[in-house]
């Protein structure tokens, strides 16, 4: 019973990750259209740059601040150094140029940050909480972790829904052409998306590395199962995100405790393929997948 | 289009006709020196006065950390050789490719080593898998393959399957079967747990735990290599009560386990094997987590029994020690001298000691044959001897239980000594471990 609570629990703490991270994603779809695989390197990038700053002796909380900030920043570098370049130019190319600076972001940090495993601080310790003499698997970190996810993804929901600047961010993406005929600035709608999806991604990189280990791949795992996470919400809600995190996180702890490690990967691409087959609009739909 | 043909056919006949000749001198030779075997045997990479050596290991990659410094070890003590007037009058030559890790990159550097660099031997080349990717082909084309850096039986259970390749340290199974032993005598009520990685290592090590603690063992768990989400796996330890987890996993992947065990409020006594309890590595990493959790710096590990078959950095007062610190700072790089340099630099003294042995006159058949018939007498930093023989290609015998307790650690048990299978565990006899090398930190 003992080790069924605490597989729950842990795996309820990876899922809050894995939908920060799929939070992450679906902002740069809503915003742009475009699936960002560079999005993980993004994220372990401004990860290492939270660890110099605490490793040069300021708090964590700075190193936070700093890291969600260069997130930001490097969201924007990325979308009008490089995005920018490809747009209207087949949606495969942008896919595919976000496949490339996966790669050079991985190899830049490697050789900036070097290759080694690095421990990385948590600002409430790294203990189970206590419930009656008995210690669970949640720490004080994994309790931030699934208020600091919810929160996002209600600021999310907040501004698609209820602003005005969502509103013309869906309209930028959605149809860029009659958007700019309607007053939509689109260049910066589609800056403002990338920025905001890489400070939501910056906040899953930290919340993974919290009280853990990192180094340039640390995040490899988590673009997968963070895109498993996100088309099983359907790729356009952050509920669904959120609850395809969850929903992905506990079954893959289920998975590796009781079935084996070994079959992680498989489980997690098994689920994508048949939310895929049977529900391909993700599982929350209602509607058939809008084609655009 | 017939003289077409008879023109693409001129440099094959030529070649043929040459080969022919060739072959003709060859023989004729042969004829000649009967008698002396050291004369037909192969001197690719030996010259007058070289010896040229090759190794793979990750320089790059997540397998790095590490890892990548036994190569800086190795080289260092090379150089320490080579600045002494080498072996033979032979400078070693020591040539390392980067494989990060990965077979398929094994492969290829392999390749370079042998047609480009035209080595005389692979020297410690490391990685079980990286390894098999090209134990077939050095054996095929007849290349030593000494003193492999894993603990795979594959480097020297079958010697007449692979004839040129030798282990070098003591193999994951017969170090389960020395903590297996020695927790089935001495913890008769522990409820064990193994802890293990997913492939060879976990396999052949539960396969000599299981020898001694089939009836103890409550719990087994397989880590994935790459995936750092262990909780799953400790709480099933946890689940099923074990008090005592034996732990065949790497330094990233002990420390792993302890953060999340802390999490699960677990606290089992850890006995974790040689490969992951490189006390100054785990501690650096786990360091970062001070709050009271776990004590920083190399005390992090205090408490947790490992076994260790060569002396390590905090015996400072081990001639062996003296040697590696004396060779580093004479020859070293920059950084600090650490343990994953003195493994390197251990296994290159084993080979000086070969190539010292074998005499003036090196050929690639004459080194396996000396490690063969006299490899078992080798002596060197290793706490038990080799089990180098026609039967065996297997590396050091043996191995001492020890508990880590600050910067160093507190002996358990004497150097013992087992083999593969059924093979006694006994207490060593050799010596071995107080011996002390030679004034001038070159084997004669």
């Amino acid at each position: 019973m003992q080790q069924f609570i605490n597989t729950a629990l842990g795996g309820l703490t990876t899922g809050m990750v894995y939908a920060a991270f799929a939070l992450a994603l679906v902002l740069i779809w809503r915003s742009t259209r475009v699936v960002n695989f560079a999005q993980a390197p993004m994220a372990m990038v401004t990860t290492f740059v939270a660890l110099a700053v605490i490793d040069a002796g300021f708090s964590y909380w700075i190193g936070f601040a700093v890291a969600l900030a260069a997130g930001l920043v490097l969201g924007a570098i990325m979308e009008r150094g490089v995005m920018r370049h490809v747009q209207g130019k087949g949606e495969i190319n942008a896919v595919i140029l976000t496949l490339g600076l996966f790669i050079v972001l991985h190899a830049a940090a490697a050789v900036v940050f070097g290759n080694d495993f690095r421990s990385f601080p948590a600002p409430f310790g790294v203990r189970g909480i206590e419930v009656g003499g008995r210690t669970v698997a949640l720490t004080g970190f994994g309790i931030f972790t699934i208020i600091a996810v919810l929160v996002v993804m209600g600021l999310l929901v907040a501004l698609f829904r209820f602003t005005d600047l969502g509103l013309r961010m869906r309209a930028a993406a959605f149809n860029p052409e009659v958007a700019r005929l309607l007053g939509v600035r689109v260049p910066r709608m589609m800056t403002l998306g990338w920025a905001l999806a890489s400070l939501v991604g910056s906040l899953a990189g930290l919340l993974i590395a919290g009280g853990s280990l990192i180094h340039p791949s640390y995040m490899d795992s988590v673009v997968v199962l963070g895109f498993v996470a996100a088309v099983l919400g359907g790729l356009d809600s952050p509920l669904g995100a959120v609850v395809g995190g969850l929903l992905l996180g506990v079954t893959l702890a289920f998975v590796s405790g009781y079935l084996g490690s070994q079959l992680v990967a498989l489980a997690a691409l098994l689920i994508l393929m048949i939310v895929l087959m049977v529900r391909p609009g993700g599982i929350f739909s209602t509607t058939a997948a809008r084609r655009v | 289009m017939k003289r077409m043909k008879q023109v693409r056919l001129t440099p094959v006949a030529a070649l043929v006709a040459s080969a022919l000749v060739l072959s003709a001198c060859g023989a004729g030779g042969r004829d000649d020196d009967d008698g002396d075997a050291a004369d037909s045997g192969s001197t690719v990479g030996v010259t007058d006065d070289k010896v040229t050596i090759g190794a793979h290991f990750p320089l790059t990659g997540v397998a790095a950390p590490g890892y990548n410094e036994i190569p800086t070890g190795a080289r260092a003590y090379f150089d320490f050789v080579n600045a002494n007037g080498g072996v033979h009058g032979r400078q070693i030559e020591y040539v390392v490719r980067d494989d990060a890790y990965n077979p398929t990159n094994t492969t290829k550097v392999t390749n370079e080593l042998l047609l480009q660099d035209e080595i005389f031997a692979m020297v410690g080349g490391l990685g079980t898998p990286t390894h098999s990717a090209v134990v077939d082909q050095l054996n095929e084309e007849g290349v030593p393959d000494l003193f492999v850096s894993s603990g795979s039986l594959m480097w020297g259970d079958d010697p007449e399957a692979r004839p040129m390749t030798f282990g070098w340290q003591p193999d994951y199974e017969s170090e389960a079967k020395i903590i297996g032993q020695y927790v089935a005598e001495n913890m008769p009520d522990a409820k064990v747990g193994l802890f293990l990685q997913d492939d060879d290592f976990g396999e052949d090590a539960e396969k000599g735990a299981r020898q001694f603690l089939e009836e103890q063992i409550v719990g087994v768990e397989r880590y994935t290599s790459g995936n750092t989400d262990v909780g799953p796996q400790i709480a099933g330890l946890q689940g099923a009560g074990a008090d005592l987890v034996l732990g065949f996993n790497t330094p990233a992947y002990t420390a792993l386990a302890r953060l999340v065990s802390l999490s699960l409020g677990y606290e089992p006594q850890w006995f974790v094997s040689s490969v992951g309890s490189d006390s100054p590595l785990v501690g650096s990493l786990l360091a970062e987590f001070s709050e009271g959790a776990v004590k920083p710096g190399a005390g992090a590990l205090d408490g947790v029994m490992t076994t260790e078959y060569i002396p390590t950095l905090d015996q400072g007062d081990d001639p062996w020690v003296q040697l590696w610190e004396r060779v580093w700072e004479e020859h070293g790089e920059k950084g600090d001298l650490s343990n994953y340099k003195i493994y390197g630099m251990s296994h290159a003294y084993a080979l000086v000691q070969a190539l010292q042995g074998v005499g003036e006159d090196l050929t690639r058949e004459g080194l396996v044959e000396f490690m063969e018939e006299q490899g078992e007498g080798l002596d060197g930093p290793q706490l038990a001897p080799f089990r180098y023989g026609t039967d065996s290609h297997l590396g050091i015998s043996g191995m001492r239980i020890v508990e880590l307790e600050g910067r160093g650690s507190k002996e358990l048990t004497p150097v013992l000594v087992t083999d593969i299978g059924d093979a006694e565990i006994t207490e060593d006899t050799s010596g071995q471990a107080d011996d002390a090398p030679p004034e001038s930190g070159i084997p004669e």
